[in-house]
């Protein structure tokens, strides 16, 4: 088991070499890839899912799964637009976001933590809700038109660096620090092991795991404040398929699926390599409906080569084992 | 335990099922009198086929445990009706088409098979990468627009109807339906299914080829979506790329509406079929009084939710 939560192992130093790889091939194929610009567009990009991500790797650490995180994303972003389009501060607004989001997780928390349903099932029940919410908010049409005033705070460049950032590194920094520095951490990683053996040695495993949801429900909630700033619209569709981009860049990053293990860095490495992919990709005419073709065999490929490496999980039927009568 | 016996025990969600479908006529009588129609009935059983066949699959996938669930079905729908479609256009002989929808769910099953039990990748993760990439390369394959080109001897099958009931239903979803019964209820693989899903570790220490059963099982459930694929053809007369949306939603909540225990063990196929056409005709309900298919989804995953929420309350009364 890796202890520790940041530490640069084997698999965040592949992933690095994969990332270097994949910017030297699309560089030398697009004069265009390795401009400023474009980089600057990939880790604007990368913003939402690198939220989504963490608020996954948290729960793939003890074992649970959202596949609904998009959609709580949708739902949150839906507010702050509102809120927006009704003459909010435009940071009131952006605090709106996580707020809503905060709301949502409670909701999850309390269906699959409270209600004892298996976190897969529950939370691809709530995703049909929440789809159906966010058409019954939209009224059927794009949320469009949205003020620019989140947009000019993301403009914002303290001592000269993106406030997206600064923004980002806050966050992983202070979810890092309450994994290593409280009980929070070894507690989700002992839950992700054996839910069983978590409760016999005095976890608390409800409370953790119903925190764990809300601080889920409050990352998307973030990821949707910064998906306006960027966008400035919502269409119907928001959030597709953002799930399985999270629980693909967690994958990459070095957490175990079935729990146990975790790692922000790699998380955060596996984001940038995933959108990088798609950027270099587009930019090399492949059309974008290949997009999840390749998130997805890229995820089922690296999970392959894990397991031919021969470190097979022997607690793989953990999510469902957990809850069983 | 004889078929008949299994027949006769029914789990305990089939009377809640046939009140829930009492409940929804009523409604739709009083909102909608003039819905009332030979031919009301025939859509239903129409709508009904293509979802009793991919629920099936996953009831079966369910059952076998494990953690087990095929969140692909509906991709391997999309794509073995898009490929088989594609198949055609390219000088393929028109009689090949069943066989290519059969062969080519039936593979794409078998990979998920292959990931769960040599790869030993969680189902829900390898079913979810396997649903993405099914769906993705069946719309990107096609540009995400329908494709002619389907045989037309196929049509008259696939919208043929006798007393009110489809051909397709009548010759594909009740005897697979019986097939299964018998299968579950009266053979040693069909215990080995219940034996494997309620207690993994005792069926492998009998002898019982857990993982055989599994990548059977997985291998069964992308037939079954081929064979959904084939139905969808010969109806609509065209391979559309997004036939299969939703279908993952939709057959894991008819197979947890028919009383299918989440962990496997416990179920029946009886009450699935009763789940399929409750679920389909509240679908149609909704469709009759022109509300939006959006609030489908919504109330399907809130029903999904409901129901297990109910079987917790049930066992912890009991």
């Amino acid at each position: 088991m890796r202890s520790s939560f940041l530490g640069f192992g084997a698999r965040e130093t592949t992933l690095l070499v994969a990332c270097v790889i994949a910017f030297a091939v699309f560089a030398l194929w697009s004069p265009y890839f390795a401009t400023s610009d474009n980089l600057l567009t990939i880790l604007r990009n990368s913003n939402e899912l690198l939220f989504l991500s963490l608020g996954m790797t948290l729960l793939l650490a003890m074992a649970d799964v959202d596949v609904s995180v998009g959609m709580t994303m949708g739902l949150a972003a839906i507010s702050v637009g509102y809120a927006l389009q009704g003459g909010w501060q435009p940071l009131a607004a952006g605090l709106l976001g996580p707020l809503t989001g905060a709301v949502l997780g409670l909701v999850t928390a309390s269906v699959v933590v409270l209600g004892r349903i298996p976190a897969i099932v529950g939370t691809l029940g709530l995703l049909g809700v929440y789809r159906a919410a966010i058409f019954l908010a939209l009224g059927g049409s794009w949320l469009s038109g949205i003020p620019d005033g989140l947009t000019k705070v993301l403009d914002a460049r303290p001592l000269g660096i993106p406030i997206a950032i600064i923004v980002v590194l806050i966050v992983y920094g202070c979810v890092w620090v309450v994994l290593r520095r409280t009980p929070f951490g070894p507690h989700l990683l002992a839950i992700g092991n054996s839910e069983e053996r978590a409760r016999l040695s005095g976890v608390a495993v409800k409370r953790t795991r119903f925190a764990t949801f809300v601080v889920n429900g409050i990352l998307c909630g973030i990821a949707a404040s910064f998906y306006i700033a960027t966008y400035r619209n919502v269409a119907t569709t928001i959030g597709g398929s953002l799930a399985l981009e999270a629980i693909a860049a967690t994958a990459l990053g070095g957490t175990s699926l079935t729990g146990g293990r975790c790692s922000l860095l790699g998380t955060a490495i596996g984001v940038l390599l995933l959108r990088l992919l798609q950027n270099g990709l587009l930019l090399m005419g492949v059309p974008s409906l290949w997009q999840t073709v390749v998130t997805g065999g890229l995820l089922l490929g690296v999970l392959a080569l894990e397991v031919l490496s021969g470190r097979i999980s022997l607690e793989r039927f953990n999510i469902f084992a957990r809850v069983a009568p | 335990m004889t078929f008949f016996a299994s027949l006769a025990k029914q789990p305990p969600a089939v009377p809640i099922l046939v009140g829930l479908w009492i409940v929804v006529v009523i409604g739709l009588a009083i909102l909608n009198p003039n819905a009332f129609s030979l031919f009301t009935v025939t859509t239903v059983l129409q709508f009904s086929t293509l979802l009793a066949l991919v629920a099936l699959g996953q009831t079966m996938v369910v059952l076998c445990g494990g953690a087990g669930i095929d969140l692909s079905v509906g991709g391997a729908t999309s794509l073995s009706a898009v490929v088989a479609v594609l198949c055609v256009k390219n000088g393929l002989p028109g009689f090949l088409v069943p066989v290519i929808c059969l062969a080519i769910g039936a593979m794409l099953g078998a990979i998920n098979g292959v990931l769960v039990t040599r790869l030993r990748i969680l189902p829900l993760i390898a079913t979810l990468g396997t649903f993405y990439v099914y769906s993705g390369l069946a719309l990107s394959l096609t540009g995400g627009a329908a494709q002619s080109g389907v045989p037309l001897w196929l049509v008259p099958w696939g919208r043929g109807v006798v007393w009110g009931i489809p051909y397709p239903f009548l010759t594909l979803v009740i005897p697979a339906y019986l097939v299964a019964a018998i299968v579950l209820g009266s053979t040693s693989w069909g215990r080995w299914i219940f034996a494997l899903g309620y207690n993994e570790r005792s069926a492998r220490l009998v002898g019982i080829p857990v993982d055989r059963v599994r990548l059977i099982a997985y291998t069964l459930s992308g037939a079954l979506a081929g064979t959904a694929a084939l139905v969808s053809l010969a109806w609509l007369g065209s391979g559309r790329p997004n036939i299969g949306n939703n279908l993952e939603l939709t057959s894991l909540t008819a197979a947890m509406l028919g009383g299918v225990n989440i962990f496997g063990g416990r179920g029946s196929v009886a009450g699935v079929l009763a789940a399929v056409l409750l679920l389909v005709t509240f679908q149609t309900a909704l469709l009759q009084l022109n509300i939006n298919s959006i609030w489908q989804v919504g109330m399907i995953g809130a029903l999904l939710i409901a129901v297990l929420l109910a079987d917790r309350f049930y066992a912890r009364g009991r």
